[in-house]
């Protein structure tokens, strides 16, 4: 089975709505700007209420943030 | 070799262990890249952790300092030695009670101190307790069997020296969880 990891575009949705900074967006979906930090850099997947969560800040779907990477 | 000396070095020698798999661990993730002058920010549980550490580790520390210094059997008829002792353990003790009634309101007010990361990181930090406890276990029992094997006979004040390493090898392991487990994820 091949390996899979998730990509976010949260740093990239982030700039695109008014330059957000990641406190501004850790306070809106509840959580601490450390959560963000490593959730954007890939060290952290989230659950699906917080990226649900984060898809609805940005006005958009889960799918548009978080994307399955596979890798042979 | 006195026998308390060597169980805290093989203790000293399983927590270096630990340690360099969590940095072992850490090597293989993604490294956090921050802007130039940032520094990681801390969440309120990581700082509560690593303060509880640092005020619990010295107090562990000067107990088993005094009772390797004193000799077991002095700490043991000594009343002023086993005394001090056991308010520096004790004063351990109230650390963790103090850190688990903050982080006890935390989870019950609910109120955005924990998120679902740092309730992961609390949820696995005690995974590490069982490992601690038995190298620990391991410890007094390979220096006491060393010691005592021709006697046959192992004084009675090590069972009280055998509860409380275990207690506070148990409370060290806990924050020292909580903070690897940043690390780690």
């Amino acid at each position: 089975m091949a390996k899979a990891q998730i990509r976010n575009e949260i740093r990239r949705l982030r700039f695109e709505h008014g330059e957000m900074t990641q406190q501004a967006l850790a306070d809106r979906v509840g959580c601490s700007r450390q959560t963000i930090l490593v959730l954007e850099q890939g060290r952290y997947v989230p659950s699906l209420l917080l990226a649900l969560q984060i898809a609805k800040v940005f006005g958009t779907t889960v799918e548009a943030v978080f994307t399955l990477e596979e890798r042979p | 070799m006195n026998v308390i000396l060597w169980a805290l070095i093989a203790l000293g020698v399983a927590f270096g262990v630990v340690f360099l798999a969590a940095r072992s661990a850490q090597r293989r993730l993604p490294a956090v890249v921050l802007p130039p002058g940032e520094k990681m920010p801390r969440t309120a549980l990581q700082q509560l952790a690593g303060r509880s550490l640092l005020f619990c580790l010295p107090l562990v520390v000067a107990a088993a300092g005094i009772v390797t210094y004193h000799g077991a059997q002095v700490y043991w008829d000594d009343d002023h030695v086993r005394l001090t002792v056991t308010g520096l353990l004790l004063a351990a003790l109230a650390v963790f009670a103090f850190y688990a009634a903050r982080v006890g309101t935390w989870t019950a007010r609910d109120d955005g101190r924990l998120d679902e990361r740092d309730r992961a990181i609390l949820a696995s930090a005690p995974a590490g307790q069982a490992p601690a406890m038995l190298v620990t276990l391991a410890a007094w029992m390979i220096g006491l069997v060393e010691t005592y094997h021709g006697t046959h006979l192992v004084p009675s004040v090590y069972l009280y020296l055998i509860f409380w390493s275990c207690l506070m090898v148990s409370l060290l392991a806990t924050f020292a969880g909580i903070l690897i487990g940043y690390r780690r994820s």
